[in-house]
């Protein structure tokens, strides 16, 4: 895949989707952008796109966290009814 | 009601809703450090332009996120939270090593505390829903 193929999947994820994953995808196409201009090192690029995938292992972590508390408070409720009947 | 619990009770072994009745409620200490992660790479990244002031505050940040992640470790049925935990402390560790390479570019510097400051938002949202 070359860096253009890359530039415009990532153009077209912005303009797609939901829009936090759109942001994302923004986001880094402007920070490949920066590099081309020689604001960053290949180096720096590397590890902001390195802090980008983590973001994503917390977005997703935190998705699992969200479904789990959701089913606990649906829970709660149900153990609140059955008491109170 | 009684015979619904007692529907229910096969999908007590599944383990997401295994998960979900034991995983640990809100914790204040928790939830203020990721707090106060979130507000200081807001304000550290103005100061990004300073070497030696932004030096100090990544030092700053790196132990915080070191703290936060210490915190959340040996807190039981956090298993998301703790991951979540490592990987922004993973982010906040690699500005504090890019300072032993000088210049550091302000730019640089910057991206590295947006990334901090949004997923501290995405952590902070969901502590501050865990059951009370």
């Amino acid at each position: 895949m070359t860096l253009d193929e890359i530039q415009s999947q990532l153009a077209a994820m912005s303009n797609a989707g939901d829009p936090t994953f759109s942001k994302f995808a923004n986001d880094i196409n402007q920070i490949v952008e920066q590099a081309k201009v020689g604001q960053l090192s290949n180096a720096d690029v590397a590890e902001i796109l390195r802090d980008a995938q983590s973001q994503l292992a917390i977005l997703e972590d935190m998705s699992q966290l969200s479904f789990k508390e959701t089913l606990n408070t649906c829970i709660t409720g149900l153990i609140m009814i059955a008491g109170a009947v | 009601m009684k015979r619904l619990i007692v529907l229910l009770l096969p999908l007590l072994s599944s383990c997401a809703v295994y998960d979900a009745i034991t995983m640990t409620g809100f914790d204040p200490n928790e939830y203020r450090i990721i707090t106060e992660i979130r507000v200081d790479a807001n304000h550290y990244k103005d100061a990004c332009a300073n070497p030696l002031i932004a030096q100090t505050n990544a030092v700053a940040m790196a132990y915080k996120t070191d703290l936060f992640e210490i915190y959340s470790e040996q807190i039981p049925g956090n298993d998301d939270g703790y991951k979540a935990a490592k990987s922004l402390n993973e982010i906040a560790q690699g500005l504090t090593r890019r300072y032993d390479i000088p210049p550091v570019p302000p730019l640089f510097c910057k991206l590295k505390y947006s990334s901090i400051e949004s997923s501290a938002k995405v952590i902070q949202h969901t502590l501050g829903n865990r059951p009370r």
